[in-house]
């Protein structure tokens, strides 16, 4: 089975567009350091279009977290935000970009949404 | 009261509050500090001289970033003898600047031990006023050679606390001291810096990446003075009317907030000194506010909002697609998740908001380019209204918090827990809906409609927005309409029973236009009648119902920010004179504040008191509170954008004399306004 950090670039790629990166154009690479190894993966968004690859590129911007803490966040566990406020995300670079690729990331997967009084699941 | 002698100096969102003496000693009862990003980086910071405390002669708030305290030794007596005077001048801009200077007026030598105790608990903002015992982290203090460090530490999160000085200093754990020989008639001067840093792994601070991108910031006070020169100017014959203008445009720009992530924009915080952070509602409403004098913030402000929609289900958040935010923050408890602040959603009037803003900007800006923009984050905001909002299923906007722990229970302006309720004093359950809300509703239809036909090239969109709109408008008037008060209910529970009470919600409803005309008149009537008009202004609940309080929160209080947008809708439905009246009162009010109005002010009945009696708060100035003399010169004056010009109107009460508003900016250019008081207002108010 793949890791959720796999999954979440490889949907990423797979898909090729994100209506909510419309306005979005730079990159990021995303490096994932456990111990002296790191993981590159660099998103490449030109006005929505995503473009994933695993090079060690320079970038607009740069994220480095453990894999540990990207795996909880590509599976919606943990929050970004949260996590760049806490220190175990850092960024470089260009910030708009990170505030912007954060509203790609899942959900809590427990979150169930609006409690409608009517009982009908939410779309 | 603690409050009353505190000194406030801010630069965005570092900002100092201390004693008149300049001393910070933080207490729970009495939270003053350096703080900056949501932490408390000095709560305390003590001068003495010979190991004695210092006595305040006078201090001066010059600008909003910088004050100057004047001190002799010794504690007050009702003769001072002072041999030495300490001046200490401070200003914040990104750091904490103090100058010291000791003058000895003696005609002897002296020998001094000058001496600061420091000390940092990097409180949450959120912690402020509690006891703070229990930190997850730890705190260090390490004294160097040439520095105090002064650190919290917990997990990666790390904020430290650096202070240097220009004068060589001993410095311990506690503080740093100078020993200075000082001649007859000499002087002495320190430059004391304390640098706050949010430090990431590797030492790198959080601010610093995120700063990267934000434009060179000017000299403060040149910002300033621009800021004012870039302003309408107000020249009026009644005297305090000109000083509360200069007075809130001042403080609107002590209120910019630039939020970490982008770029230097700023927009308007909520309140100072608690509140100085990203607030959707507070925000939107004071751009509304001021949008003839500062309409650009409404730009940063929609784009920022945009930015961090609501994009996935998060109930800890109580986030939802399309959804604008209620409140950001940056402190610990956001951090660790202990508050759902990174950001917070619970708010159901933000996103109608949202649309309203947008769309009355473009009116008076004729920025066509962000209104394309933004067509995106508008449909999505539209179907949040749609979809997840009406938990009922009956085309209202509803809300329940799914945050049970820390979430929001009231989710509209009236936040408190006990602010909606039937008139027996009972709290409805959840979900509820509050009234003033459907009116933002109907209004972001109707607008998103002018934006969908005019500039995204959807007029089947349009239409369907245009029809939806006057669906709700008709349903509302049948549903919400209190028959044996004739006026329209504060809430609906969820069986659809009345939340029956009156309040001052109805005058928004007026300024969203979701009003049947031929109603219009009762809501006029009840808005100015005693129950709900106290002779300053319109209560939050009116006298008579089971919860009133002339002193309750949203029970009874007169709220500036809620009378402006009131008197704002009975101008739109021809009440020019009620809306006189309101304005009349609450400008009076204001002088009573020296031009800067407090959140909210006693419901007391005006000749009951003759003086507003401020209702205690620890937020002033307060964005939309500050906001709301400007929105009230824009109803007297009746200025209004239309089909590109600048239409006025002015009904003035005669009391104001004659005003002109000098170059009002928008899609004309600039323009002026001028206006008499002609409105003899005594005739209607009795």
């Amino acid at each position: 089975m793949l890791d959720a950090t796999t999954t979440f670039f490889e949907n990423l790629d797979r898909r090729g567009y994100e209506p909510l990166l419309t306005k979005v154009s730079g990159t990021l690479r995303f490096d994932l350091h456990e111990g002296p190894q790191t993981r590159h993966w660099l998103l490449v968004i030109d006005r929505g279009r995503l473009q994933v690859s695993q090079e060690d590129r320079e970038a607009d911007t740069v994220i480095g977290t453990s894999p540990a803490l990207f795996e909880d966040l590509a599976a919606g566990r943990e929050h970004g935000l949260a996590a760049l406020l806490r220190g175990d995300m850092t960024v470089t670079g260009d910030a708009r970009l990170v505030v912007q690729v954060e509203r790609i990331f899942p959900g809590p997967s427990d979150s169930r949404g609006p409690r409608r009084l009517f009982h009908q699941e939410v779309r | 009261m603690a409050q009353a002698n505190t000194v406030r100096i801010l630069d965005g969102n570092t900002f100092v509050v201390s004693e008149d003496t300049g001393d910070i000693e933080a207490t729970p009862t009495e939270p003053t500090g350096l703080f900056s990003i949501d932490t408390r980086f000095l709560s305390r910071w003590v001068l003495t001289v010979n190991g004695e405390r210092l006595n305040s002669l006078s201090y001066d708030d010059l600008q909003y970033y910088e004050a100057r305290f004047f001190l002799v030794p010794g504690m007050a007596t009702h003769y001072i003898d002072a041999k030495l005077s300490i001046i200490r001048e401070r200003t914040v801009g990104g750091s904490f600047h103090e100058q010291l200077t000791i003058l000895n007026h003696d005609e002897k030598a002296v020998d001094l031990e000058i001496r600061m105790d420091a000390g940092a608990d990097f409180a949450d903002l959120f912690q402020v006023k509690d006891e703070i015992l229990n930190k997850k982290g730890e705190t260090y203090a390490e004294a160097e050679p040439d520095r105090l460090r002064l650190g919290y530490r917990r997990g990666n999160f790390r904020r430290e606390t650096v202070i240097s000085s220009s004068q060589t200093a001993r410095y311990d754990r506690n503080g740093f001291a100078y020993s200075v020989h000082l001649e007859p008639n000499e002087q002495w001067n320190a430059d004391i810096e304390v640098q706050t840093f949010a430090l990431g792994p590797g030492g790198r601070d959080l601010r610093m990446g995120l700063l990267a991108h934000s434009g060179e910031r000017l000299a403060l006070q040149h910002d300033l003075e621009e800021w004012i020169a870039a302003a309408p100017r107000v020249n009026s014959e009644c005297e305090h009317l000109s000083r509360t203008y200069r007075r809130s445009l001042v403080d609107l720009a002590a209120l910019r907030f630039s939020p970490l992530s982008l770029g230097g924009q700023t927009l308007p915080a909520a309140g100072l000194p608690w509140f100085m952070t990203m607030f959707g509602r507070d925000s939107i409403l004071t751009c509304l506010q001021v949008m003839p004098f500062a309409p650009e913030m409404s730009r940063t402000t929609l784009r920022i909002l945009a930015s961090l929609q609501g994009t996935r289900f998060d109930d800890f958040r109580d986030e939802d697609p399309g959804r604008i935010l209620h409140e950001m923050r940056y402190g610990e408890t956001a951090a660790f998740e202990e508050q759902p602040h990174s950001p917070y959603y619970g708010s159901v009037d933000a996103t109608p908001l949202f649309l309203v803003l947008l769309d009355e900007y473009e009116r008076w800006s004729g920025d066509v380019a962000l209104v394309r923009e933004l067509e995106q984050e508008c449909r999505a905001a539209l179907r949040w209204i749609d979809d997840y909002a009406d938990l009922v299923g009956n085309g209202y906007i509803w809300y329940e918090r799914r945050n049970t722990d820390t979430g929001l229970e009231n989710q509209c302006w009236k936040d408190s827990w006990d602010s909606i309720s039937y008139r027996d004093g009972r709290l409805p359950g959840f979900p509820r809906a509050t009234c003033e809300v459907q009116g933002y509703a109907y209004d972001a239809k109707v607008r998103a409609a002018r934006m969908a036909r005019e500039f995204w090239g959807d007029p089947a969109f349009a239409e369907r927005l245009d029809r939806e709109a006057a669906q709700l408008k008709e349903r509302f008037n049948r549903d919400w309409w209190v028959d044996d008060g004739q006026y329209f209910a504060l809430a609906l529970d969820s069986d659809g029973r009345q939340v029956d009470v009156l309040s001052s919600n109805i005058g928004h409803l007026l300024w969203s236009g979701i009003v049947d005309q031929d109603r219009a008149e009762k809501i006029a009537g009840h808005l100015i009648g005693p129950r709900l008009f106290s002779g300053w202004g319109v209560r939050t609940l009116a006298e008579g119902e089971v919860r009133y309080n002339p002193i309750g929160y949203h029970n009874g209080t007169i709220w500036p920010f809620d009378n402006s947008f009131i008197a704002w809708g009975l101008r739109r439905y021809g009440f020019a004179e009620e809306a006189a009246t309101i304005a009349d009162g609450i400008l009076a009010a204001a002088s009573y504040f020296d031009g800067r109005l407090p959140e909210a002010f006693g419901g007391y009945q005006r000749e009951l008191t003759k003086f507003p009696v401020e209702y205690p708060t620890a937020c002033s100035p307060q964005a939309w509170s500050t906001g709301a003399p400007m929105l009230l010169l824009r109803t007297m004056l009746g200025i209004e954008p239309h089909e590109g010009h600048l239409s006025v109107e002015p009904r003035l009460p005669v009391g104001m004399g004659r005003i002109e508003v000098l170059d009002i900016p928008g899609r004309w250019g600039r323009v002026d306004a001028f206006a008499r008081g002609r409105l003899d207002l005594h005739k209607l108010a009795t």
